[in-house]
């Protein structure tokens, strides 16, 4: 029997995101736009040392000021639970220790206490007239970091023999500056308890771990606790797990017998939310004459906090990216007196990247080559580290071509030879590689009677677009219009969804959704052979399908619509859930799951007035299927935009008297504004990977970022020659 | 006046040392005494619960709070409530609703041009001032013109394609010009 049209139209289609008209009018409720009746306003006051001890919190003044409901400090609740991390529940966090835990200060801006009142207003009036005094210690935030625990991450063959017999070597080392994530939406909870159950509405990538992490640390049963998270505006990472003002924000809901909000300042978007660490990285590549890699090491080390050990897993992608029998990676870290790290988009991998493709091109200037050349010389057939195939990897692909569509081939490889309109040109490549992996995942789906779908699931809508490939996905399978498709996510009374991070969200709900779909069929068909006059009754089960949305025997033409099956049965709906297993963590893989691209980068370099813009970018992916154009496009323009700020502006600078973050807005940390950013052309090569799920997709939100920062830092070294190995780039280095 | 409104009122009259104004928001009149502290943001915000439009960084360096008043954009955030009586405010509620958007909101929707859409309010009010603005016809002088609203998810291209749609469009509209105008 011929597909219905409808059936193949709904994925790889532009098109405007179902959640758009509520987003451009403002009707998007986000956290923060939770009013509810009898609502306080929470304003937290955060430490103003980074090491020591509270010796004494004097609310006096604070508590008669007009509107005051209470200031809360350690002691005033019940002591909260630690939590002890894993992935499987899932009940993750970063910072593990619980709000008010102690007197201990170990980083600047812990949260000692929380004015609540009725405005916003009169809480801030008061948050601000809370007296805290400390035994303030020195604290440590040096950015010279030495490795502590350093152990071994991936390891083949003699890295070090090899590379001492190596024709042609280098040996250097990269640094970045911490990055806060600074979603423009700072994070926000609306609690509210009602004297049995508590509802959080929450800035969360992840609702399902958030209400895990909350009862546990509330020591409340996990069924009385729910968590919404409608629209979140954005995250990054720095929303994926909780941090310590939802705990805070439901204790004083719970105390006060009211709806309290709270939302973050920005500057407190600096201090107990996480950030990307301080990373320093050390490369050492081995090479014979002609370019082929001999040996690869690759040490880091990151910050991380007092209590808390945060791994930013630099070396996820080297393992795989090159072909080379040599290779070590190493790992460490470095206590500081900052607040806990966490994932920042594309953590790991994206600041391992800086600096594995920064040294390939240093390596290509050593040999004299293309850096273009030297990549296509140690593409790996396959991945190494594993010693697997990778389930789809057309790098190759990708450099070839980004290279012809950026005109790589007029590249004059001389330093500073390139000029337009007066301006020097340089041109700087650089691959990348992200994990495509797949999480739990339950859906479950409503067929109605009127022909239409309602998809729902425990995930989140960060900006990436789920709403609408959720809808897509079951337009698809069900053969109909996305418009009649209903999605609803963000909610822990739905079927528990997978976190919105790692770019595994979209390849995670194919197959519940698929199984969900196919679970309400195989329903629809019971009730159709048991009902009488219905055009299958009596008919045995096996002998029926459903497939796009249609009831049909299998051996003949006869088929029928759910929605005129439902309309026969007279019931109004009928539904079914699945669950798909995930394969993020496996310990053997069967094959290596990547995506992978390549970006090319113009920037325009004026030394006499020391202007240095990006004015071209190229960049081709390798990411599955693609299943809305439109906003994966979107998505990897946003990251390359991302790029640019981490590779340019981004740097959180830590003041070494008070700990404190000195740049704590948004006017002193910069982040890409339009005008720092060119037109940027982006492509996909379209191989489906069928590996992953049944529609060959990966997830984009991450890959976009990884390799940005190398491919313009080299652009920056064809310009000027000066080589940048610690981000942000300063101007004063090019001068 | 809605109920909504008159549910707020209460909640903002339990303190002391309030004032009593008059806004004129989105063609409405709206007589309440609020904190006199209070920015014109967090009055939209808290008191109108006009909540489409943002706030990202209270400080006026992140646009998310963009409104016009008198049809000239403004950060809502470093504006006080108190200091706009008489004044004509609009906010994103008062451009369109999803059933009925404005041609720039339309532009936004069939361009991407936003991805958590957090900012997009505060984007979306600086686009339709930019219209009646100085600003030049190329990308790169919209993309100054809009450099005051930061988008952290990077929407920034789509942006661009959405307001120069929305400008050639416009001129489209326009009467034909006498030739050498
Ligand atoms: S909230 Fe007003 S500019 Fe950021
Ligand atoms: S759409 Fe997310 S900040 Fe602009």
């Amino acid at each position: 029997m011929a597909q219905p049209q409808a059936a193949i139209t709904q994925i790889g289609q532009a098109r405007a995101r179902i959640d758009g008209p509520l987003k451009v009018t403002g009707t998007a409720r986000f956290t923060s736009d939770h009013n509810l009746p009898g609502m306080l306003y929470a304003v937290p006051v955060g430490a103003t040392i980074a090491k020591g001890r509270v010796t004494a919190i004097d609310i006096a003044r604070a508590r008669q000021m007009p509107g005051v409901r209470a200031i809360m400090k350690r002691g005033d609740f019940p002591p909260m639970s630690h939590i002890t991390p894993n992935f499987v529940e899932p009940l993750m966090a970063d910072e593990t220790r619980p709000p008010f835990d102690d007197d201990v200060i170990r980083y600047y801006g812990q949260y000692v206490a929380l004015a609540v009142a009725d405005t916003f207003e009169q809480a801030k009036a008061a948050a601000d007239a809370v007296t805290v005094s400390y035994a303030a210690e020195t604290p440590n935030v040096d950015p010279h970091l030495a490795a502590e625990n350093t152990k071994v991450v991936s390891e083949r063959g003699d890295a070090e023999k090899a590379y001492a017999g190596a024709a042609v070597t280098l040996d250097a080392q990269y640094a970045i500056a911490p990055e806060t994530h600074n979603p423009i939406e700072t994070h926000a909870t609306v609690a509210n308890w009602d004297g049995d159950e508590l509802t959080l509405y929450e800035t969360s990538q992840a609702v399902v771990n958030h209400r895990n992490v909350l009862a546990d640390m509330l020591g409340l049963p996990r069924h009385k606790v729910r968590v919404i998270a409608k629209f979140i505006g954005s995250g990054f990472g720095g929303k994926l797990w909780p941090w310590s003002q939802s705990p805070l924000a439901a204790a004083a809901s719970i105390k006060l017998g009211q709806p309290v909000k709270l939302v973050l300042s920005r500057p407190m978007m600096f201090h107990a939310v996480g950030h990307r660490p301080r990373i320093e990285q050390r490369v050492r590549l081995g090479a014979t004459r002609d370019g082929k890699l001999v040996s690869l090491q690759h040490d880091y080390v990151n910050t991380t906090s007092i209590l808390d050990d945060y791994e930013e897993n630099c070396g996820e992608a080297t393992p795989h990216m090159y072909s080379v029998p040599n290779l070590r990676v190493t790992s460490g870290l470095a206590k500081r007196n900052i607040g806990t790290p966490t994932s920042m988009r594309g953590p790991g991998a994206v600041p391992g990247l800086f600096a594995t493709e920064s040294a390939m091109d240093e390596l290509a200037v050593k040999l004299g080559m293309d850096p273009l050349q030297l990549h296509l010389l140690n593409e790996p057939r396959l991945d190494e580290g594993l010693g697997v195939p990778f389930s789809s990897r057309h790098l190759k692909e990708c450099l070839t071509l980004g290279a012809e569509k950026f005109g790589w081939s007029n590249r004059d490889p001389h330093v500073g030879a390139m000029k337009r309109d007066g301006m020097i040109l340089g041109w700087g490549m650089a691959a990348c590689s992200w994990l495509a992996a797949r999480l739990d995942c339950s859906v479950s789906v409503e067929l109605r009677q009127d022909g239409t779908a309602r998809v729902a699931s425990a995930s989140q809508d960060i900006g990436t677009g789920t709403y609408t490939v959720m809808a897509q996905m079951a337009a698809e399978m069900l053969g109909i219009a996305v418009e009649r498709v209903e999605v609803e996510i963000g909610d822990t009374k739905l079927p528990p969804g997978a976190v919105s991070g790692g770019s595994m969200l979209t390849a995670s709900l194919v197959a519940p959704t698929e199984e969900a779909i196919a679970a309400a069929g195989k329903a629809l068909i019971a009730r159709l052979v048991a009902g009488e006059n219905t055009p299958f009754s009596g008919a045995e089960p096996q002998t029926l399908a459903f497939k796009q949305g249609r009831i049909m025997a299998k051996d003949a033409q006869t088929s029928m619509p759910f929605a005129a099956a439902l309309q026969t049965l007279q019931i109004a709906s009928i539904s079914g859930q699945g669950t798909g297993q995930g394969t993020f963590g496996a310990q053997r893989p069967k094959l290596s799951s990547h995506s992978f691209g390549a970006h090319f980068v113009e920037v325009t370099w004026r030394p006499e007035i020391a202007r240095l813009r990006a004015s071209r970018v190229v960049s081709v992916f390798d990411a599955g299927r693609i299943l809305n154009p439109l906003a994966a496009r979107n998505q990897i323009e946003g990251a390359i935009v991302m790029g640019i700020g981490m590779a340019l502006l981004e740097g959180t600078e830590y003041d070494a008297a008070s700990g404190a973050p000195i740049n704590a807005n948004l006017a002193d940390y910069v982040v890409a504004t339009n005008a720092d950013v060119p037109a940027l052309d982006v492509h996909f090569v379209e191989y489906p990977d069928y590996n992953l799920n049944a529609l060959g997709a990966r997830g984009v939100g991450e890959i976009g970022l990884a390799g940005a920062a190398a491919a313009l830092t080299n652009a920056v070294y064809h310009a000027t020659g000066i080589r940048v190995r610690e981000l942000p780039l300063k101007l004063e280095d090019l001068l | 006046m809605t109920s909504l409104f008159d549910a707020a009122v209460t909640a903002s009259d339990a303190g002391e040392g309030r004032i009593a104004i008059k806004l004129r928001v989105n063609g409405q009149e709206r007589e309440v005494s609020i904190d006199p502290r209070m920015t014109l943001l967090d009055y939209l915000r808290d008191v109108l619960h006009l909540t489409g439009t943002k706030k990202g960084c209270d400080h006026g360096q992140c646009g998310a709070c963009t409104i016009h008043i008198n049809g000239r954009r403004m950060n809502s955030c470093l504006a006080l409530a108190a200091a706009h009586a008489g004044d004509e405010i609009t906010t994103i509620e008062g451009l369109g609703t999803p059933g009925r958007l404005h041609p720039m909101q339309a532009a936004f929707l069939e361009n991407d041009a936003y991805q958590c859409g957090y900012c997009t309010s505060g984007q979306i009010m600086s686009a339709v001032a930019l219209l009646s603005e100085p600003c030049g016809a190329s990308d790169d002088d919209v993309r100054e013109f809009m450099s005051g609203n930061i988008c952290r998810c990077g929407a920034y291209p789509n942006i661009i394609r959405a307001i120069q749609q929305v400008r050639r469009d416009q001129q489209k509209d326009a009467a034909p010009q006498p030739a050498g105008a």
